[in-house]
């Protein structure tokens, strides 16, 4: 009982202090007006013109890897959320290298917080926040179409927070590498052109990459699975592996980042 | 002239002393063809299909021709010019005795020449990897049209980027928001960087033609894969042309205005 108190007190401290990160990250963008209203000018276009360009391929092709036009909407929309919630979370990765080479890092490293906590999840991005309603309204609308059964929705809703478990354990893991490497921003661009393949189902990659997406870097399990399980394409195993893996993944990348620690030299301070 | 080679050549050697960084850009747009490469593959998984007008090897070869095209019109040097303005780094070049305009050619010219190198590379490897079906124009005529539609194509972007380059003039703190906006975003989409503007409905089509943006991707591709005729190509080469004569002239006017409220910050 005392041990689960000092866990609640524990992340309490940590939510009060994500809070507060959180509304100094607010204040900044919002004191810029004119750059919120253009990036978020130039998010809304980006995401505008392709789900355009989707909706004209399918409506001209008849269908894509035999999925319809609204299925193969809302396979984007998916990817959408899930990459935008971990940007809207994680977007002081972006900002790791400056620290790194500064070794401004070595001053996080003394503070009483855990320093993972600090980098990961130290500069919310308010951009990302504005376009998370409207996307899970769309995403709503468009799934309810399908009329899918409760036990789908409960697996689409599973297998999406093991996508951001799966997300959360490659930024850990980038984090690790750029403590080594100090090549942080060029991984996490590849990282994220690698992400984009999930935009559509891997269904339509020609093998062996359809089974690389899918197993080794698993854009699949992060961003086709969660759809294929709301039109009950998925069976309850799947589910489980699916889910497994994402944990295996976060205790790996938290194993890479506390060994990559103990290799931070701060050679720069 | 002398002095505008040596920078091409000091610009081409220090592309090569970042080699990582280098090879990573190059990874990236391999990456991003990529996706384009293998929806069309999808759409074409029986290659008697035809679907707007492609059939199977000439959209893959725009798909293929995209990553050509890109190196040599999409990858430019100039767009550190946003940060140069912003943060004041301008002020070095106006005290030398050289073309601001002029530097930024030669230096475009040669990060165009070590980037086209790498695309035939990859190209070559691609090709290898996953043996598509491929349209090879043969006709010189129309092989001379595509290669003076790409010269239109690569002047007009240039223009592009002087021009976007000048807001942080007025605007310093959003530099890399503008070069968002525009180069990531409207050119991105609407030069046929990610699909053959032609499977848009026809009116939408006709808008964008009397646009700058068709023909820096999507013009010269069509005319190399011998989509238009001769009258549709010189009609282009018209509206390129008064948009570079256009473009050219706002340019002149927004740096002429720019370089009179510029205050050097950061320098």
């Amino acid at each position: 009982m005392e041990l689960m108190d000092t866990k609640l007190k524990e992340i309490l401290f940590y939510l009060k202090i994500w809070v507060l990160m959180s509304k100094n990250a607010f204040l900044l963008m919002l004191n810029q007006k004119k750059l919120l209203f253009l990036f978020l000018l130039g998010k809304l276009l980006r995401f505008t013109f392709f789900i355009v360009f989707l909706i004209y391929l399918v409506k001209g092709t008849n269908g894509l890897a035999g999925f319809s036009s609204n299925q193969i909407v809302f396979f984007f929309l998916t990817f959408n959320l899930v990459d935008i919630i971990s940007q809207f979370l994680f977007r002081e990765v972006y900002r790791f290298r400056p620290l790194l080479i500064s070794g401004d890092f070595d001053l996080i490293l003394i503070k009483p917080v855990n320093p993972l906590f600090r980098i990961l999840l130290g500069g919310a991005d308010v951009i990302d926040l504005i376009t998370i309603p409207p996307l899970i309204i769309a995403l709503i609308y468009l799934g309810s179409t399908f009329h899918p059964e409760t036990g789908n929705i409960i697996f689409y809703l599973l297998l999406l927070i093991n996508a951001l478990l799966i997300t959360t354990a490659f930024h850990i893991t980038i984090l690790g590498l750029g403590i080594i490497t100090l090549v942080i921003d060029n991984i996490m661009w590849i990282y994220r052109d690698i992400t984009n393949l999930g935009r559509l189902p891997v269904d339509i990659y020609r093998q062996p990459l359809k089974s690389i997406l899918t197993f080794l870097i698993p854009i699949g399990i992060m961003f086709t699975l969660p759809v294929k399980a709301l039109i009950g394409l998925v069976t309850f195993q799947n589910l489980i592996l699916s889910l497994f893996l994402g944990l295996g993944l976060i205790f790996l990348s938290i194993k890479f980042w506390q060994y990559s620690l103990k290799h931070y030299t701060g050679a720069s301070s | 002239m002398n002095k505008y080679l040596h920078i091409a050549k000091i610009s081409f050697q220090e592309e090569l002393v970042y080699k990582l960084n280098f090879l990573i850009m190059r990874l990236r747009n391999v990456l991003q063809i990529f996706l384009i490469f293998f929806l069309w593959d999808s759409v074409f998984s029986d290659p008697e299909r035809v679907v707007f007008g492609y059939n199977r090897a000439k959209m893959l070869t725009y798909v293929l021709g995209l990553l050509l095209i890109r190196s040599l019109v999409l990858s430019a040097k100039v767009s550190e010019i946003f940060g140069e303005v912003s943060q004041g780094g301008l002020t070095n070049y106006l005290l030398k005795p050289l073309d601001y305009f002029k530097y930024w050619i030669a230096r475009d010219f040669a990060f165009k020449g070590i980037n086209i190198l790498f695309a035939f590379l990859e190209l070559t490897v691609l090709y290898l990897i996953l043996k598509p079906t491929f349209y090879v124009q043969t006709n010189i005529l129309t092989i001379i049209f595509f290669l003076i539609s790409v010269i239109f194509a690569i002047a007009i972007l240039f223009i592009f980027y002087f021009i976007a380059g000048s807001i942080p003039f007025w605007f310093p703190e959003a530099a890399w928001a503008i070069n968002f906006l525009f180069m990531f975003v409207i050119v991105e989409f609407l030069s046929g960087s990610l699909f053959p503007l032609d499977i848009l409905p026809i009116t939408l089509q006709n808008v964008l033609s009397y646009t700058p943006f068709p023909y820096l991707i999507f013009f010269p591709l069509q005319i190399y894969l011998g989509n238009i005729a001769i009258v549709e190509i010189i009609k282009g080469f018209m509206v390129a042309g008064i948009w570079l004569i256009i473009l050219k002239i706002l340019m002149n006017n927004l740096w002429k205005k720019g370089l009179k409220v510029y205050g050097a910050y950061g320098h």
